[in-house]
């Protein structure tokens, strides 16, 4: 295969990783604004009929995901990917194979999102929100909506790897005197963001889960009007949307923080308050704001009042945010290159655009604005405005670090002015509908609908065309710009002063463009031909490479984040035509993939053949006492607890609205004894632990082996309870009131334990094989440590799990 | 808000322009004068030369921040002490003498049901001057039931009654096709309109009574 090929294919590198992020997002963000300029096309006129009502609402729903999910959210995770480990001194992220599955999870969500267009019936047309029940097949069949729903689980999927990963990097991969009160703004707010992902997610994958059971296997989460559906679709929709907004908002918050004193020459304005308002208001907060995109739908006057006030005291932290960096300002001497007018240009329509959200903020007040284009204007005044605007100084200030070139600067600033008159000509017009709905495809002229509508058509031409600039400038950058100098702006960060070169050695498979230009790079011969080059790069201040350059080479490449996606890919994308029979042709190749791949990541583990260069000791508090991959564990089952968190909180929401439920179902007794077995098992992997921990490898195994038998009971049970639940009438399509509920919540929810329980099974399976070859010792046997921690994860949701099915 | 030139302002219209006037004064205050200083410290600060003028170099500045931070926490709580003082047009009254009508949506339309069991699709018709209660639900799909001049909306959700109270004075000109679907409920949201009458009181006891 081609080195180039092979390199962009199995990466693991971070730069690379973050190169490929920033790239396929630029290209979905691209789709998105055509969606968007379809859109204002059609509204440019009253009663125009360029496309009808069924286009406009797939147009104007995928405008929405793309945008927020495919493109704002992981243009941020690009420069995360790479520029967080530069400025933390890292060389790579904690877990990189981790990293490109992420990658390749988030594009081949997206590949399915797309995809949906060319289905018969088209794609998703129930709005971004995805209200229910609007989008269940009753009201929006066909096949399309069910791969965008599917792509993104896969999407979300990918962010949690991600945040595992980029927040085990910044707490454990900081060179040593990297401490915290020395770490950059931008991975300061990367930091903040990956928490607010970790903990919103998990919700969005229980949302989507529950709709595409729906529409796949014909469970009735949303289609039981008894239930109030909608309700339940707005909690856990709302719950991960809210904390979304920030998720998106954040990064670019950093950029500026980051970037405004290297522009003014002097530090930014109370830093500590900005960290302290963000972290300890503004994320927990986030996620306690949802209702207040409820404030219509009947939750009671007290409860209206309640968010209402949370809402207008999440907005004081942003207040510090933004009169910081206005004060920041002062006495400095400000520098007007194109990152800063993009910075100061997005304070400013964030100052707009979170004005408008205080309005909003009032239930009375959303008697009127709410549905409105006055939430259109607001919105993208934020996600768009204050979000794009410092991704856009982050692309100016970071290219030269990224391609060794620098921009031409005064296209940077004609963009930067075009942008900003364009985005203003486009939303600002907005504001004044407030009695004009959103999303409606047509209209009448009525009042000064005509006008308004057509300015903001105008502004959204002038708006997309000055990123025709923006493209034409990275492209000049990368092939023709001049060479940087190595710190061009004078940070004084670490991703410019530790000279980290622009261009690595082969061995660690970066992407930088050689004096012949990034296109000879990538279509010519590999790195290792540039000897004098892979000199260049023994820099002090980073950490050494010692590894030898072939060993390395091989090490850093691997296929199997890219199989697997695909893999997970071609399952979903068959399983959206069940019950079809491309369906079990496409599930079946997609699952023969998986499972080939998890087996050769197995295979591949058990020869060592994926080397992680070892980091030398850093900073870690406060995290010193804890290994690496145990972080990782603990991280990532806390997102677990919201996903089981939100499943059980959908779960009780259903109990107590359904007017009838099955009782006596259960076999009670046989659960009660089940669960023993399963308490048990946690119980006998505590042995093996502790038989470990003693350096005994004979007693880990039988403890292992006993752990695992007791786990496969446990599933046998399972599997027999379910064939008589089954045969007693607990069905999806069961006739009697609150059986087929019942039945759905049953099914998802306690297979979704199941599967994680047979999980664990296959990683015993793989536990076993190792310990049998003697990898475990007394003082290396981490990952019977983690899995230990993932059993008795599993145990404990099964305790919360009983009850509530079993018992209640 | 529009309403008639020499009449009464609806009770929920002349709440809400008070409310949503006194957060646009302050909103668009406080964003003048931010936006205003950032420009103004930015072109006072400018970089002239290299070395016009020595670095500050004080690394903290959260007193500036503490006092602003106080100033627009005093706005904030007397906006929400407006707020919840507004919060009658979101509590419908207890009143005995008030008119109840059902609304039920669909894919795509209004049907309103009236107190001697006949309906309407498309049309709301009301008596002037007298408390009117709407029973909102949905019989398929979410929908938002919003009469923007009035200052009034409410989801229609299947399976949940909603309401929502509004009073008409005498002489209130109502803009036609006052009332509009706020929610996306598929292919016919944007012609998801009904229009609003308002009958003098004693025309509504004739239609009423005389079935």
């Amino acid at each position: 295969m081609q080195y180039w090929l092979r390199r962009w294919l199995f990466t693991t590198n971070h730069k690379d990783v973050g190169l490929l992020y920033f790239f396929t997002s630029l290209y979905f963000g691209i789709v998105g604004a055509i969606l968007a300029l379809l859109m204002r096309t059609q509204l440019s006129i009253p009663n125009n009929a360029l496309l009808s009502a069924i286009y406009y609402n797939q147009a104007v729903t995928m405008h929405g995901l793309i945008m927020v999910f495919w493109f704002l959210s992981p243009l941020g995770i690009a420069f995360a990917n790479y520029f967080v480990p530069l400025q933390i001194g890292a060389s790579d992220l904690a877990f990189p194979r981790l990293n490109a599955m992420s990658y390749w999870l988030f594009l081949s969500g997206g590949l399915l999102a797309v995809i949906s267009f060319f289905v018969p019936g088209g794609s998703a047309n129930a709005g971004w929100t995805t209200y229910q029940p609007l989008a269940t097949t009753t009201f929006e069949p066909g096949v399309g909506p069910t791969l965008v729903y599917l792509g993104l689980v896969l999407l979300a999927a990918s962010v949690t790897l991600g945040s595992v990963n980029i927040l085990v990097s910044i707490a454990w991969l900081r060179r040593a005197g990297m401490t915290l009160s020395k770490l950059p703004m931008f991975t300061w707010f990367i930091l903040f963001t990956i928490i607010a992902m970790l903990f919103a997610f998990p919700t969005l994958i229980a949302a989507f889960v529950l709709a595409s059971t729906d529409r796949i296997l014909g469970t009735v989460f949303f289609s039981t009007t008894s239930i109030q559906p909608s309700i339940l679709w707005d909690n856990l929709f709302w719950f991960f949307g809210h904390p979304e907004v920030y998720i998106v908002l954040l990064p670019s918050f950093g950029i500026i923080a980051n970037i405004l004193p290297v522009f003014t020459g002097r530090p930014l304005a109370a830093k500590n308050a900005i960290l302290v308002a963000t972290a300890l208001i503004v994320v927990p907060l986030s996620f306690g704001v949802w209702m207040h995109h409820m404030f219509l739908t009947g939750i009671p006057v007290s409860l209206q009042g309640a968010f209402s006030i949370a809402t207008i005291a999440i907005s004081i932290p942003f207040d510090v945010i933004t009169l910081s960096f206005v004060e920041s300002l002062i006495r400095g001497r400000v520098r007007f290159v194109t990152p800063m007018l993009f910075a100061l240009g997005g304070v400013v329509l964030f100052i707009i655009g979170g004005i408008m959200g205080v309005f909003l903020s009032s239930p009375v007040l959303d008697r009127v604005l709410r549905g409105s284009y006055f939430v259109v204007s607001h919105f993208h005044y934020v996600m768009v405005g204050a979000a794009i605007f410092g991704i856009f100084a982050g692309i100016y200030y970071w290219l030269p670090r990224m391609t060794g070139r620098m921009y031409n600067e005064r296209l940077g600033k004609i963009h930067f002015v075009i942008s900003f008159v364009g985005f203003n000509i486009l939303y600002f017009p907005m504001s004044f509908l407030f009695d004009m709905p959103r999303r409606v495809f047509t209209y009448q002229n009525i009042g000064n609908w005509a006008m308004l509508n057509g300015l903001a058509s105008v502004g959204a031409f002038v708006f997309a065309g000055a990123q025709i600039i923006l493209a034409a400038n990275l492209l000049h950058t990368w092939f023709r710009g001049p060479i940087a100098p190595a710190n061009p702006w004078a940070s004084e960060d670490l991703e410019w002063t530790s000279s980290v070169p622009h261009i690595t050695p082969a061995a660690e498979m970066d992407v930088s463009p050689p004096p012949g230009g990034w296109i000879g790079q990538l279509v010519g011969p590999p790195l290792a031909a540039y000897p004098a080059l892979a000199a260049h790069s023994a820099i002090s201040g980073t950490p050494s490479h010692s590894l030898d350059a072939a060993e390395a080479h091989a090490g850093h490449l691997s296929t199997r984040p890219i199989e697997l996606s695909v893999g997970a890919m071609v399952f979903l994308f068959g399983a959206a035509f069940y019950p079809a029979m491309l369906s079990y042709a496409a599930m079946g190749i997609g699952g023969i993939i998986v499972v080939y791949t998890l087996i050769g990541w197995a295979r591949d583990d058990l020869a060592e053949k994926f080397v992680v260069p070892s980091e030398p000791e850093g900073d870690r508090w406060p995290f010193s006492a804890v290994p690496k991959l145990k972080l990782g564990m603990w991280v990532f089952l806390s997102s677990e607890v919201v996903l089981f968190g939100s499943f059980l909180g959908a779960y009780i929401f259903i109990r107590a609205a359904s007017p009838a439920w099955p009782t006596g179902i259960h076999d009670i007794p046989l659960g009660t004894l089940n669960t023993l077995v399963l308490v048990s098992s946690g119980f006998t992997m505590v042995m093996g632990l502790q038989a470990i921990r003693a350096g005994n490898q004979s007693g880990l195994l039988k403890w292992l082996a006993g752990t695992f038998v007791l786990g496969a009971i446990f599933m046998g049970v399972k599997v027999s309870e379910w064939i008589n639940l089954g045969a007693s009438g607990l069905t999806l399509s069961a006739a009697v009131p609150g059986w087929s509920l019942a039945a759905s919540a049953y099914y998802v929810i306690v297979g979704l334990h199941g599967a994680h329980v047979t999980a664990g099974l296959l990683m015993m399976i793989y536990l076993m094989k190792k310990t049998s070859s003697g990898a475990y010792t007394r003082d290396s046997h981490e990952a019977i440590e983690n899995f230990g921690l993932y059993w008795a994860f599993v145990d404990i949701v099964w305790c919360f799990v009983f009850p509530l099915f079993y018992l209640l | 808000m529009h309403t008639g030139l020499f009449s009464a302002l609806p009770p929920t219209t002349a709440t809400y322009d008070f409310l949503f006037n006194w957060y646009l004064f302050f909103g668009v205050g406080a964003a003048v004068v931010v936006i205003s200083l950032l420009t103004f410290f930015m072109i006072r600060y400018r970089a002239r030369g290299e070395a016009d003028r020595p670095i500050h170099h004080k690394t903290e500045g959260w007193k500036i921040v503490l006092v602003t931070v106080m100033i627009s926490l005093t706005i904030l709580t007397v906006a929400e002490y407006q707020t919840f003082a507004s919060f009658g047009n979101i509590e419908v009254p207890n009143d005995p003498n008030a008119v109840h009508i059902g609304v039920v949506a669909f894919q795509w339309g209004w049907n309103f049901t009236y107190p001697n069991g006949k309906y309407m699709l498309n049309n709301l018709t009301v008596p002037e001057g007298r408390t009117v209660i709407l029973n909102i639900t949905s019989k398929d799909v979410f929908h938002s039931f919003g009469i923007p001049f009035l200052a009034e909306k409410e989801d229609a959700i299947p399976g949940r009654v909603n309401q929502l109270w509004f009073e008409i004075p005498a002489g209130t000109q109502v803009p036609v096709d006052a009332i509009r679907c706020y929610e996306l409920c598929g292919v016919g949201h944007a012609f998801m309109i009904a229009n609003l009458t308002v009958v003098s009181q004693s025309s509504w006891d004739k239609w009423m009574g005389g079935g």
